[in-house]
């Protein structure tokens, strides 16, 4: 059963990360999630949602949908683009053993994602472009409990 | 929400430059506070306190600024912007480098800035301090 829902369109722009981290926020508190998971959601969101304006949009006129739900347990946070496909859960985690010149560039950004949700999915868009699915537990880690 | 600076010159041992950034640091952000703090350099300012008491949140590419910011004030050339996130290879170079530079120095980070430095190691790029008084002392 879904029992919390909200959605969010904006422009491909920096300038709208701020409202995206907000009403990230706001459907946190409504889920009564704790505050480390409330901050590990606005991190996630925020670099996933850089992503897409930086890397997929590229400067382009484009517009990003926001999906959140509870489900369960599960704070859902849907991405939807239409920017060039780019699939995260693709690139490697950094390792601190390999050359930092050898690094894939971008990837502290992925990492902080990947670290501040418990699953990361992608599937391309039917028509061109991104669905990117956050999932995030609002049942305390059990290093925050 | 934007992010604030406040600019304040403290005469301790040697003269301290505190940043207090208040706000969040983010991509549409990041790249002013590497201006600022060029600014602050050119002026003279050689040790630089960035009181983050009032940080509420910061993304990777303010972790970019932060790092860029190391650079500048040890009279170096930040990342070049335009090569973007690639950025983070030199971030990643730097903390495997493990120098401890004590130039650019961190106080008041709230426990979720703090997360987010330790789980990218660059929190071993900084001495950080709990509070603006301890830190300026520590200059």
């Amino acid at each position: 059963m879904v029992a919390v829902r909200r959605e969010l369109r904006i422009d491909a722009d920096v300038a709208r990360l701020a409202d995206v981290r907000a009403a990230v926020r706001e459907v946190a508190r409504v889920c009564e999630a704790p505050s480390t998971c409330m901050d590990d959601l606005v991190q996630a969101v925020d670099e996933a949602v850089t992503n897409v304006i930086v890397h997929g949009y590229r400067g382009q006129p484009g517009t990003i949908d926001l999906t959140a739900e509870l489900i369960g347990d599960d704070i859902v946070i849907t991405i939807e683009d239409r920017a060039p496909t780019f699939d995260p859960t693709t690139v490697p985690p950094p390792d601190l053993s390999i050359p930092p010149q050898h690094r894939r560039p971008g990837g502290m950004g992925i990492h902080l994602m990947r670290l501040a949700v418990d699953s990361v999915q992608h599937r391309p868009r039917p028509g061109g472009g991104n669905i990117l699915i956050l999932t995030r537990s609002r049942v305390p880690r059990a290093k925050e409990a | 929400m934007a992010m604030l600076t406040r600019v304040e010159r403290i005469e301790a041992a040697v003269p301290v430059t505190v940043m207090a950034l208040d706000g969040e640091l983010d991509a549409s952000n990041y790249l002013r506070l590497v201006d600022d703090v060029r600014q602050l350099y050119a002026d003279g300012t050689r040790n630089l306190l960035l009181d983050l008491s009032d940080l509420s949140f910061i993304a990777s590419s303010g972790l970019v600024a932060l790092f860029s910011v190391v650079k500048v004030m040890n009279g170096e050339e930040p990342p070049d912007p335009e090569y973007g996130w690639g950025a983070f290879r030199e971030v990643g170079r730097g903390v495997e480098q493990g120098a401890v530079q004590r130039a650019v120095q961190l106080c008041g980070a709230p426990p979720s800035v703090a997360e987010v430095l330790q789980r990218t190691g660059l929190d071993r790029l900084f001495v950080s301090h709990p509070d603006r008084e301890s830190a300026v002392a520590s200059f």
